[in-house]
């Protein structure tokens, strides 16, 4: 692909514009109970809910930072500058011509209304704090599909929320978890009635655009006895000198049978920490598939999980991470295998430039009651240039000997052979790194939807643009 | 008080988030898991330095020392313990340069079963050429063996430690500087201690050297083998294989923790970790953490795996139509799994000395 078009379609960072901000509502930076309390009046919540905020509130101040990952990177989040709820529109709309218009402009320069018209079941849209677009594909709606904004997912289905919600991610499980708990806003509720198979994929997408701002979306997804959904989601911020939050939490139950497929393409700009908690529970013979892109951001702290609690259950982690000026992406996977005849894959791809860090923190572990399990995890890096880092750090735990385990990484860099021969083909220098680069994340690239596809292999060509001399 | 002990109570307890002391918590194998206490009296193993044939030794010296200093920094908190405990119970063994000789060294270490601890400092002369073999064994309540060497320009040792010690706690901390164009093997052979934790560093900051370390280790019964190996290159042109075989039975815990670390300036290293652990009962379990750091992007490769599973069954089944009984095979299948590292870690002599050091723990652990 050349330079040019690369440079055409994505610009520098092409999501860092921002829009002058548009609020109805606006609460002051810092956190404390009372601003937990405020939340959930203004959003009309159940007392259960309030209550649960307040406890993990309480959590989140008692608990420590994380012990891994970059802690002088972590040491630097000053949560008393945080805005923790912005609302920008006073409801959800269900027609694009109901947003507001500059929020509506920065969904279109995003081409995400486009999207839905092409290829997707349903979008949400989120800004700031709050869904401010919603919609499904009435076939799905008659089928008893229930896709909304988590807010209204409350709202409308209690009981159901009630049942699942911290289910799979208590908020004890980490701090960023009991952060997310406390302040939730928006995220996407899902429910698939037995064996109703959503063909298209659902996509969300998190827009941050205000200075400072805090995104604490929270998304539940129940996938019921034999049924499948493919989930997309996309995340973007304006670059700002200051930093922002994005710490999210989704929770995934894939019942007997079932299939949810959630893929992430994160874009996020160079000031966003990205400390996101993710983890799902398949029970018999269901499949659950983290598909995970992570490109920029400050420090993105991100593994999901997935709990192989029914016999003959599968979980898949695919990930690619890229990491550029100043970025540090600590992502990696979890795999607990809790019952017999379950599998699991692990394949991660990173590439580290221009002193950027790309981390792989991933486990696996193997109950002592858990026979014939299978369970492989591969990691491949490429260091680009004098100054960038790779780690990799499994841990596997294995207690029952008729498991079989395999774990691999390496590391490298781009061979001259390579770009030797394509160079010989006709591809100027840099052209021939962005080639041999959309090869080495193909593996993850062919799982996406395929607009997402091309959109990531035209970032990828920008970002390998000065890469050479 | 000395500044090794001084250190040491200006430490706090290291916490289990650390990745050091995951596995095994810094009380477990303290002498009295008491964090402040520094044990009194610490008494001293007999050592006793020949060939391996029992001929004594020429040229090379096995002598009393003060206190020496650990080569390069390692964990402060096993470190500055071990120094202290220690203090009085140093010896140097030096192979002056050019020094060479075909019959293995053997440091034969006895212990007497109370508190106990020994730093053993190796000085490998520029160009010399040694084996040395290492065999703890004796009743044991607790050891600490802090070991350091330093190799010589262009010189080639192997040091292998065997571990046969009845029972107790191994507190064990190696730290190795590998010399410019030198070759180290290093093996660990264990089959002995209810406990045993291990911190083995080595440091490759000279161009050209070279490390291969192999591990065979049987963890039987209940007991708990927590090694941590830790590989750093600094200087370009390095190279090191680690290849770490744990056979675990009974209701053992077996650890085997790896940081291969290329750091900045290491251009062309060429670096490689495997463990393998062997599950052979219900009881035993196995942790793996292979971790790799890599700040330098011209390097030959670096990589890391780990596999662990049980015995396999195409081979076992193809040893039973050759007439084995199931346990002859399995036993059979075990015995390969550790001699496929100890094969590595010399000659024919090495080799056979090792398999009769270990053989009755062989016979044990699949029973």
């Amino acid at each position: 692909m050349a330079m040019e078009e690369a440079r055409e379609a994505v610009g520098d960072y092409k999501e860092g514009w921002h829009d002058p901000e548009h609020s109805t509502i606006r609460f002051d930076s810092g956190l404390s109970e009372e601003v937990v309390r405020k939340i959930s009046k203004i959003k009309n919540e159940p007392e259960w809910m309030t209550e649960v905020r307040v406890k993990a509130y309480h959590h989140f101040v008692n608990r420590p930072m994380p012990g891994f990952g970059d802690r002088e990177a972590l040491e630097g989040i000053d949560f008393d500058k945080v805005c923790y709820y912005l609302r920008s529109s006073d409801a959800t709309e269900k027609d694009w011509g109901d947003v507001p218009e500059d929020i509506r402009n920065t969904f279109d320069r995003l081409g995400i209304p486009e999207a839905e018209q092409k290829w997707l079941s349903g979008v949400t849209a989120q800004y700031e704090s709050e869904a401010v677009y919603h919609s499904i594909r009435e076939d799905l709606e008659s089928q008893g599909v229930i896709f909304l904004d988590m807010d209204s997912g409350l709202r409308e289905h209690p009981e159901l929320v009630k049942k699942y919600f911290c289910s799979v991610v208590p908020y004890q499980d980490n701090k960023f978890s009991a952060l997310n708990t406390a302040v939730w806003s928006g995220g996407s509720f899902i429910y698939v009635p037995k064996g109703v198979s959503v063909e298209m994929p659902v996509q969300a997408y998190f827009r941050i655009n205000a200075k400072n701002m805090g995104q604490f979306e929270r998304t539940l997804i129940v996938a019921d006895e034999g049924s499948s959904i493919h989930y997309v989601e996309g995340c973007t911020a304006p670059t700002y000198s200051t930093d922002s939050l994005h710490s999210a939490v989704v929770e995934l139950i894939a019942h007997e049978g079932a299939h949810i497929r959630y893929s992430t393409i994160q874009n996020w700009s160079a000031n966003v920490y990205n400390l996101v908690t993710k983890r799902g529970i398949a029970h018999k013979d269901a499949t659950i598939e983290w598909i995970d892109g992570n490109i920029g951001s400050k420090l993105t702290m991100k593994y999901p999980a997935v709990i192989l609690k029914g016999e003959g259950s599968h979980a898949e982690v695919i990930s690619v991470a890229y990491a550029g000026k100043g970025q540090h992406q600590d992502a990696g996977a979890k795999i607990h295998h809790l019952a017999s005849n379950t599998t699991s894959k692990i394949l991660s791809k990173s590439i580290s430039k221009d002193g950027g860090r790309g981390s792989y923190r991933g486990m696996v572990t193997v109950s002592p009651k858990a026979e014939n399990c299978k369970l492989n995890v591969v990691c491949d890096a490429l260091i680009l240039d004098d100054g960038s880092q790779t780690d990799t750090y499994p841990t596997m735990e294995v207690a029952n000997p008729s498991a079989r385990c395999e774990h691999e990484a390496s590391v490298s860099k781009v061979s001259d052979d390579q770009v030797f021969y394509l160079m010989s083909r006709g591809h100027s220098e840099e052209e021939a790194l962005a080639m041999i680069v959309n090869g080495f994340f193909e593996p993850f690239t062919r799982e996406l939807p395929m607009e997402y596809a091309v959109e990531l292999n035209k970032l990828m060509a920008l970002e390998m643009e000065g890469s050479i001399g | 008080m000395g500044v090794s002990e001084e250190l040491y109570l200006s430490l706090d307890e290291p916490p289990t988030s650390d990745h050091l002391w995951r596995y095994t918590p810094w009380k477990k194998i303290h002498p009295t898991g008491n964090f402040r206490e520094i044990p009194e009296n610490v008494g001293s193993p007999k050592i006793n330095l020949s060939h391996v044939d029992g001929t004594p030794v020429e040229g090379v010296t096995l002598e009393a020392s003060e206190e020496v200093e650990v080569p390069f920094e390692g964990s402060p908190t096993t470190d500055s313990f071990l120094m202290t405990v220690t203090k009085g119970n140093s010896l140097v063994l030096s192979i002056p340069g050019k020094w060479t000789s075909e019959k293995p060294l053997l440091i034969d270490i006895e212990t007497n079963g109370g508190v106990e601890a020994l730093h053993m400092h190796i000085l490998a002369g520029d160009l010399s050429e040694a084996t040395i073999l290492t065999r703890i064994s004796g009743p044991c309540e607790w050891l600490g063996l802090l070991r350091t060497a330093e190799t010589g320009k262009g010189s080639i040792v192997t040091d292998i430690l065997v571990n046969k010690t009845q029972g107790g706690s191994l507190m064990r901390v190696d730290a190795v500087r590998a010399g410019r164009d030198s070759t180290i093997t290093s093996g660990t052979v264990s089959a002995g201690s209810q406990r045993t934790k291990a911190d083995i560093r080595y440091l490759l900051d000279s161009p050209g050297s070279s490390l291969n370390v192999l591990g065979s280790l049987l963890s039987a019964e209940k007991m708990h083998l927590d090694h941590h190996i830790e590989i750093s290159h600094t200087a370009p042109h390095t190279y090191s294989r680690l290849e770490w075989h744990t056979a675990c039975g009974g209701a053992s815990t077996s650890v085997g923790t790896g940081m291969l670390r290329i750091e900045k300036g290491a251009k062309k290293a060429d670096a490689g970790q495997i463990f393998h652990n062997l599950l052979l009962s219900k009881k035993a379990s196995a942790n793996s953490i292979p971790e790799l750091e890599v700040e330098e992007n011209d390097v030959v490769g670096c990589g890391h795996g780990t596999a662990n599973g049980p015995v396999d069954e195409s081979q076992r089944f193809y040893l039973m139509a050759r007439g084995f009984s199931k346990q002859e095979s399995e036993d059979a299948l075990i015995a390969a799994f550790l001699n496929s590292t100890l094969t590595e870690m010399g000659g024919e002599g090495v080799h056979s000395w090792l398999i009769s050091a270990v053989e009755d723990a062989l016979v044990n652990l699949n029973g």
